[in-house]
């Protein structure tokens, strides 16, 4: 079985390497560098920055912690990007190496479909026409132009210019308190940016719990950034003193810099899908069934391009999916238990049912909440913001949904992720012994507490 | 500077002291002694109207975040924006440069059901 594969992000290479290890022979057609825009322009180099940004925020608490200090400690932006960078290019690397591991041939080159066996490499060295059994688009996403702000790298700046500054902003206006929105706020305010933050709906990460936005909301006004809910951007205009931002209550911000967060379009324009009569949704996402196949006999699609929840993880999911399929197997996505992550300060994560939805799909459920700040562990590391919440099946017990604020609640949420894949119960959780003192301690009194019996919290008024 | 006897207690933790149509407002040291170390409270904007008996604001300490209960009721003119830099000094004087708002307040007559000192402490030794 011959495979093409359009883009090597988390999509793509997982894809190639799942379909070469199912014994495929594998090319990937790939323009940029390998990584997608996981690697080189989203989640990796954003966690780097976060990294920087965090434990200058630690420092800046050093004395709470037991340390004096004789001097100054600055932030110097162009180490911080360096270092950033070198992570990148080891991860780089790191695929290429698996790629070349498992005889997986990169062709650099923008790849276009000639039809459902063909893709034409356009890349420096020429044209070239690829023929292959299957292929799969996996070309991704990129930030959307959006008329009103005109991107010049410069003032006004997309996600992927906010990767790269070379010096600390005075001040930043953003546009979404989105996920990327709120993960960038708390990275340059803690680096020392006067951040406001402008968004259009009610409470800020409107994709998770609403009391989880709530938290989050406290926390951006302990770290000084300036929310403003339900107003638009209308207007921006660069002047010499900055660029000024008109919004929709009137009120005219000025800052060095606007990062526009907000939009994604799909990369799914100019790669051949009307010439093979790929079916594609209103806003160019390639329609696809739960095998991941496309309309069109042997085109599979996966990832951003797919439109639905752009998330690095779930492409990859879709990856294994697709690639099974090809390959003689049989599989299906399930996107109920799908995790996800924001990478604030404090860290947002969660798994299956928001509560103000849970209704919706069964009214008869139990919730259980437990606050960072009652756990031994969250004391010795200093951060005792936050808190876990479950929320369960009445009838069953079964857990329906999890969702963490709180220090490392990107890791400890996958218990959760298990627990629901397995259709495991809240009580299931609360009788798995959990370490102490761990972080994760707070997922067991969290399930407890659905039944009123939290080890570490005080009885409740009936 | 003002003796706390001079203060009048709401009995969910809050004193007010009254000058005229002001009042300014904090939390006991019973209050501040229950939280523990104050780690940030969540400063409400003047023009903020507050009604007795219900929440101003929140206030998070290291073993809870609890409501800072307003003792009348009226709008907020004035916030203690020292505690924006140093929350701590909630702490170290809950009753004096501790105190969290300044509120003018609507009816006088609300300060008549507040307690004193004597009658607070009579109050929290029960709790």
């Amino acid at each position: 079985m011959k495979i093409t594969v359009l883009g090597s992000g988390p999509g793509g290479y997982v894809l190639a390497l799942k379909a070469a290890q199912m014994g495929a022979e594998v090319v990937v057609v790939e323009d940029r560098g390998v990584g997608g825009t996981c690697l080189n322009r989203g989640c990796i180099p954003t966690k780097a920055l976060l990294a920087s940004s965090e434990l200058f925020g630690k420092m800046k608490r050093m004395a709470s912690f037991g340390f004096d200090l004789d001097g100054r400690i600055t932030p110097n932006m162009k180490k911080i990007i360096e270092r950033k960078d070198k992570i990148i290019s080891t991860q780089i690397q790191g695929i290429h190496g698996l790629f070349k591991s498992w005889g997986i041939h990169l062709k650099h080159g923008r790849g276009e479909l000639l039809s459902n066996r063909q893709v034409l490499v356009r890349g420096e060295g020429g044209e070239e026409t690829i023929t292959s059994d299957r292929i799969v688009i996996a070309t991704g996403s990129k930030a959307a132009r959006i008329p009103t702000f005109p991107f010049d790298g410069k003032n006004i700046i997309s996600s992927t210019d906010a990767l790269q500054l070379t010096e600390i902003p005075k001040s930043m206006l953003i546009v979404g308190a989105g996920v990327m929105g709120c993960e960038f706020a708390c990275i340059y305010s803690e680096l020392g940016t006067e951040v406001t933050i402008v968004e259009l709906l009610a409470r800020a990460v409107t994709c998770e719990d609403v009391e989880i936005s709530a938290l989050m909301e406290r926390e951006l006004k302990k770290k000084r950034i300036k929310l403003i809910k339900e107003v638009r951007a209308d207007r921006l205009e660069v002047c010499c003193d900055g660029v000024h931002t008109f919004i929709s209550n009137g009120q005219e911000i000025i800052t060095e810099k606007v990062l526009v967060t907000i939009g994604r379009s799909l990369n799914s324009v100019g790669i051949g899908l009307e010439k093979v009569g790929v079916k594609t949704g209103k806003c160019g996402e390639i329609e696809v069934n739960a095998q991941m196949a496309t309309n069109v006999p042997g085109v599979y699609a996966i990832g951003d391009v797919t439109g639905g929840m752009l998330l690095a993880h779930t492409a990859s999911c879709e990856a294994i999916v697709a690639a099974v399929n090809m390959l003689g197997g049989k599989a299906s996505i399930n996107y109920n238990n799908v995790p996800s992550a924001i990478f604030t300060t404090p860290e947002i994560a969660s798994v299956g049912l928001r509560e103000h939805l849970a209704g919706e799909v069964n009214p008869d459920f139990i919730i259980g909440h437990f606050q960072y700040r009652a756990l031994g562990k969250a004391h010795a590391i200093g951060e005792i913001s936050g808190f876990f919440k479950v929320i369960g099946d009445k009838k069953t017990d079964r857990l329906l949904g999890a969702h963490i604020i709180g220090p490392h609640a990107s890791d400890i949420i996958h218990e959760a992720a298990v627990a629901i894949k397995a259709g495991l119960t809240v009580k299931d959780l609360a009788e798995t012994v959990h370490a102490h003192p761990s972080l994760a301690e707070g997922m067991v009194e969290a399930a407890e507490d659905a039944y009123g019996q939290a080890i570490h919290m005080p009885r409740k008024a009936v | 500077m003002h003796s706390h006897e001079e203060l009048k207690y709401h009995h969910k933790h809050a004193w007010a002291e009254v000058a005229g149509k002001k009042a300014t407002m904090g939390i006991s040291e019973y209050a501040q002694n229950k939280l523990g170390e104050i780690v940030y409270i969540d400063l409400p904007d003047p023009g903020t109207r507050i009604v007795k008996g219900t929440e101003i604001c929140e206030i998070e300490s290291t073993k809870a975040v609890s409501s800072f209960v307003a003792p009348l009721s009226g709008t907020i003119i004035e916030v203690n924006e020292n505690l924006k830099d140093a929350v701590d000094i909630v702490n170290e004087s809950p009753c004096d440069s501790g105190w969290i708002v300044v509120a003018e307040i609507e009816d006088l007559s609300e300060c008549d059901d507040l307690l004193s000192l004597t009658d607070y402490q009579t109050l929290v030794k029960g709790e």
